[in-house]
């Protein structure tokens, strides 16, 4: 059995930018469904009640972020002083607002709520084209653990309006570089990437 | 800042007429709180507090404690998610509900704190501020919601009764806030 273990429904969700980050990275990891008997077995366990959960030897943890700031810390993915790690911070936060707001639409309201969401995309997105402007990734030259968060965020919003990056070049490049990653590109060429849908629901 | 003896300036980026026009565009995502330390400038109220923690060692000592106060800011940040909506999108309706599931939600906090003083046991992180000032306003919103927490009661004395929180408490500034700006608590 692998040191590490990722439990999580077979869904990219939240586990896909701390699986892509792992793969990325060359880290070494098992994948635990926790769908089947998710109410019985699994829920009771979770400190939250939620997963994903994920595991390294003696530390357990919750949280999607609180995952993706632990893999950070010990891979050297959270930029090299405060006023880095700060930035990834911040912009991560900013990363899970609109995911909050994307979940939210894609499982209380797709029907009527994907055409207001795509009119009111360019806004948001316009924040982070100017936060982004003058890198390759979020901390500059070097990848963090925000960049897989934000590239998994792009990826949901592209598959959902194609065209919703066109006029943001900034971060048309940094989906383009991010995805070209040959990590990136490994995890995406798995049977089990192909295998799962974005959301539990099947909507995307 | 005040607990850990950090000198500022608070800045007014009110009212709502002043916001749009002076501040909001310059906010890196349209909101505010904003905070400028020399050359740092932070929006995102967690990441103000990741910040500040960092500065001032409220993370622990490794990697596994940071991720204890982390997983736990994070679930406090998901109830306070709850608690805003309710707030400000449906507090007549809401407000019983929301006190209706509090329990189930106070619960998993219950667990994670048992057996020590403060989030990471003996030493205050960063965590220990927003749960804190979180379970305040639940508490405002319903006096007797922690009465069923013994840890959880015990521990929001505890950081109460800290003079750092008490000299912040006693300030008219402080006393001259609404919790929230509908003024609905």
């Amino acid at each position: 059995m692998a040191k590490i273990q990722l439990v999580y429904f077979q869904v990219r969700g939240r586990g896909e930018s701390i699986r892509t980050l792992m793969v990325d990275n060359n880290v070494d990891y098992e994948e635990v469904d926790c769908g089947p008997n998710w109410v019985q077995e699994w829920k009771p366990k979770m400190a939250f009640g939620q997963s994903p959960f994920f595991k390294d030897g003696d530390v357990e943890i919750v949280q999607s972020n609180a995952i993706l700031r632990y893999l950070a810390r010990k891979l050297d993915l959270y930029g090299s002083n405060n006023k880095e790690a700060t930035r990834a911070d911040m912009i991560n936060d900013g990363a899970e607002d609109l995911r909050i707001e994307y979940t939210r639409m894609i499982y209380q309201n797709y029907e009527d709520g994907k055409g207001p969401f795509i009119e009111k995309l360019p806004g948001k997105l316009q924040c982070f084209e100017n936060l982004m402007k003058g890198g390759d990734y979020v901390l500059g030259s070097k990848v963090c653990f925000t960049d897989y968060n934000l590239f998994d965020l792009l990826d949901c919003l592209v598959t959902l309006s194609p065209p919703c990056l066109d006029a943001f070049p900034s971060l048309k490049a940094y989906h383009n570089r991010m995805m070209n990653r040959p990590g990136v590109q490994k995890r995406r060429a798995t049977e089990h990437f192909k295998g799962i849908k974005i959301n539990g629901n099947g909507k995307q």
